[in-house]
């Protein structure tokens, strides 16, 4: 189901000394089988519009529209627009509050309402979705490492069987071997066939894993194309107090040099092969 | 956006009463409080409502702010009123109904002791809406010094006191934050009946507890990297004084106290 | 080889109910005004070795000397920490007071600093970190990156010579980051503070004077920069990430091009790159 954001404007604590202008006029469609990146520094209006995404935040002017359903319509059941849009918070590993393993990814398909086998299923299917054994249904989550932590989290969201999936800086405060583990997971989860918003810092991360890419900056939306368009811009991102990956500063340190790699990479493997070709065979 | 809470009802500003030392405002208050006590009647009362109002004028506060600062003590005010007016058997019968009687003793005590509690609820009110959070704890720690000889943690319950005005508002945020994120999953705070309700906390109230351990674990780590060893030997960065001002204000209430006093010897009640 | 400020001697550390040393015979050797990196994945001992130079971690076995100050003995902490000041990883758990500068005068009333010199050393560090407009601010209301700011301005106010930053930039966004480093940056060069940094950051330590990598409890390697991240499949096998640039080296030189060995940036990938095709 696509989601379908129509000038949005979000203000917050109007008339008070603090109104700020957290989202200005924001229109997008995050569409079935997406892996976007939401990007922009703080303060630029991700969490706002994340938090618009499953109606954590009611729309006051504009709309927002999940598989045709409009959020801000009253009446409106929240928690199927809840389940639809699963949202992992950034260190989600401190949300946790169960016993054990089992009933706090459990928690959020009970209060869907399923019955215990249904829950129990859910539970188990979510957990080898990230990537964890049935030994840990028993353990409590406090007692296991950050990185288990997190993805015990995650699982939480995804046993509400959501079809997109919002993460907000899912690898913020990991290892690099932690963050490539998760990074892999949310990879496979997409290719299961659930759409992702990722909300990263990490061009490089974008650059690898995303098809579409948002830039936010002042609560408007900057870019919202394909990585090789939006990286074409890498003024204006750096204006933004933004970068682009390191592969597409590469190509444009060699075209000043005057060796031109072609217009449009910005995966490393892309670069590699353009560089051997032009470097390599001669 | 829980951030721009303020703690307590401390009312900035840059007044006479603003500026005087906490410890005098302290002081002032307790007695103040003294004063109250120590009237036997309305014409003392009368003279202590004077030196209130002058003293709410002086602090350049809003009287609407101390009017409302009386709204939640309100109930208490009118309880005691009535437990006073229903159940005073002494004196002249005004009125009587049933098994209720009033009396005039009993209506005299009931407005005796209501008009007490609203004299005491303003002059705290002054010290609180005047007085910020951390100078009240400077204050009390100083005042409290004394007792430490009598090995009473001064120090450390100032310390105590400061950290958790310091941890409020980082607390607070994390349990909006900790809220939002159960009810992406399907929690529901709102609807219920009040079992339910208490019910859906717990998933609330278990992380922010979690994590108030883990960053008073940390914070303390932080503490000691940076030589705390508790109260012994310190010295501050802020320096309490007294000055002219604190003088003026300790004498008045002297005054106060003497005019009550004379009232008492005199038989004006 | 210049004067050692920090000196480990086989040092060994283990929790209290932990089956294996955190720390298991790390000696190691800073010299004054260098900008050392540490690095190492989760668990590999990097937190618990920044603790034991400023005597939060006392330990069972070895020697440290931190500018002199034998860092192994209990009795002699506080003398440690006001050498070796520690700036931790989140901004919030180490902000004690509700106001900007009684923060930053925390560690000298500690001390029993004379309330005088209090407010002049307060004045002088949170300008050294560009934080004197925020001085009656309420630290809740800050980012990040000024509350890191305002924590080091803490630690600077006690005149240390050595600051240790314990994955200071781990919970910061990009900005935040940088401002994070460059104070830190600007620390060593301007007023020769000594500066062991720890991160998971591989473009921070690659401005970094020596490179530390721990690895279970150990140092597994340590150079400068260019020789400890020569070779990504070692440097992956402690969990760690090389710098793009000398991944992308490295997979090119295995495809047969013959670049240099010791490719780190960007700029010095362009200009070799340029070189081979002009050689061609």
């Amino acid at each position: 189901m696509s989601i379908e954001i129509r000038e949005l404007t979000h203000i917050y604590m109007p008339g008070t000394p603090f109104e700020t202008r957290a989202l200005d006029n924001v229109s997008l469609t995050i569409h079935d089988g997406d892996f976007v990146g939401v990007i922009g520094h703080t303060g630029s209006g991700k969490s706002t519009l994340i938090a618009h995404l499953n109606a954590l935040i009611r729309p006051e002017v504009g709309h927002v529209v999940v598989g045709g359903v409009d959020v801000g319509e009253k009446g409106q059941s929240l928690i199927e627009i809840r389940r639809e849009v699963g949202l992992v918070f950034q260190y989600p590993e401190y949300q946790l509050f169960e016993e054990t393993v089992e009933k706090d990814v459990g928690f959020g398909p009970r209060n869907l309402g399923l019955d215990e086998e249904a829950v129990k299923t859910r539970v188990r299917e979510a957990l080898s979705q990230v990537g964890m054994g049935a030994d840990a249904l028993d353990k409590s989550p406090f007692e296991l490492s950050g990185g288990q932590k997190r993805r015990v989290a995650i699982a939480g969201v995804l046993a509400m069987k959501p079809g997109t999936l919002v993460l907000d800086e899912p690898t913020a405060g990991l290892d690099p071997a932690g963050r490539e583990e998760l990074l892999a997971l949310i990879q496979g989860i997409h290719k299961s066939g659930v759409t992702v918003v990722m909300v990263t810092h990490s061009m490089d991360d974008a650059a690898r894993l995303c098809n579409r890419l948002i830039v936010l900056n002042h609560g408007r939306v900057a870019f919202d194309a394909a990585p090789g368009e939006v990286f074409r811009h890498a003024e204006e991102l750096r204006q933004m107090g933004l970068d682009v990956p390191e592969c597409v500063k590469l190509v444009q340190a060699l075209k000043a040099r005057g060796m031109d790699l072609g217009d449009g990479l910005y995966r490393m493997e892309d670069v590699r092969a353009a560089i051997e070709r032009k470097v390599g065979k001669c | 956006m829980l951030k721009n809470i303020t703690i307590g009802q401390y009312f900035p500003g840059n007044s006479f009463v603003h500026r005087l030392d906490p410890r005098t405002k302290l002081l002032w208050t307790v007695g103040l409080i003294v004063a109250v006590f120590l009237s036997g009647g309305f014409a003392g009362f009368a003279v202590i409502f004077g030196y209130v109002l002058l003293a709410a004028r002086m602090s350049k506060i809003h009287p609407r702010f101390l009017i409302r600062g009386l709204r939640p003590v309100l109930y208490i005010v009118a309880f005691t009123f009535l437990l006073n007016i229903f159940f005073q058997g002494e004196g002249a019968p005004l009125f009587s109904w049933k098994f209720i009687t009033v009396t005039d003793m009993g209506l005299r005590r009931a407005a005796f002791l209501a008009v007490r509690l609203v004299l005491l609820i303003t002059a705290s009110q002054l010290l609180t809406l005047t007085t910020s959070a951390i100078s009240l704890t400077d204050g009390m720690e100083s005042l409290m010094r004394p007792l430490t000889r009598l090995r009473f943690p001064a120090h450390e319950i100032a310390m105590m006191m400061s950290i958790a005005l310091r941890f409020i508002p980082t607390l607070m945020e994390e349990a909006d934050k900790i809220m939002k994120a159960q009810m992406a999953r399907g929690a529901d705070f709102e609807s219920g009946n009040l079992f339910r309700r208490a019910k859906a906390m717990v998933p609330l109230l278990v992380p922010l507890f979690v994590s108030a351990f883990r960053r008073a674990d940390e914070l303390a780590m932080a503490m000691e990297a940076r030589c705390y060893h508790g109260g012994e030997g310190r010295t501050r960065l802020r320096q309490l004084r007294y000055g002219k001002n604190d003088l003026c204000a300790a004498l008045s209430l002297l005054a106060l106290v003497a005019v009550i006093a004379l009232f008492n010897a005199l038989g004006v009640f | 080889m210049g004067e050692a400020i920090i000196e480990a001697k086989d040092v060994e550390f283990r929790y209290e109910g932990a089956e294996e040393d955190a720390v298991a015979g790390v000696s190691l050797r800073v010299e004054r005004g260098e900008f050392v990196a540490v690095l190492g994945r989760n668990g590999s001992g990097k937190s618990t070795l920044a603790k034991l130079l400023n005597a939060l971690n006392i330990p069972q076995k070895g020697e440290i000397w931190v500018d002199g100050i034998a860092a192994h003995e209990e009795k002699n902490s506080l003398e440690v920490r006001k050498r070796c000041g520690m700036v931790f990883q989140n901004p919030d758990n180490q902000i004690v007071a509700t106001v900007v500068e009684e923060d930053c005068a925390f560690g000298l009333e500690n001390l029993g600093v004379p309330p005088e010199e209090i407010r002049s050393r307060v004045d002088r560090a949170l300008r050294d970190v560009g934080m004197q407009d925020y001085a009656e601010a309420a630290p809740h209301m800050l980012s990040g990156g000024q509350k890191q700011r305002v924590a080091v301005a803490g630690v600077l106010a006690m005149r240390p010579k050595i600051i240790v930053f314990d994955e200071s930039t781990a919970m910061l966004d990009p900005s935040g980051r940088r401002e994070v480093f460059a104070l830190a940056e600007e620390l060593n060069r301007r007023d020769g503070i000594t500066i062991v940094w720890i991160t998971h950051f591989m473009d921070e330590a690659l401005r970094a004077g020596r490179v530390v990598v721990m690895d279970a409890g150990r140092i597994a390697l340590e150079g400068a920069p260019r020789a400890v991240f020569q070779n990504p499949e070692q440097i992956r096998k402690m969990g760690l990430d090389a710098p793009p640039m000398a991944q992308l080296a490295a997979q090119l030189r295995a495809e047969g091009l013959p670049l240099r060995a010791d490719i780190m940036t960007v700029e010095e990938m362009a200009v070799e790159l340029c070189r081979l095709k002009s050689v061609n």
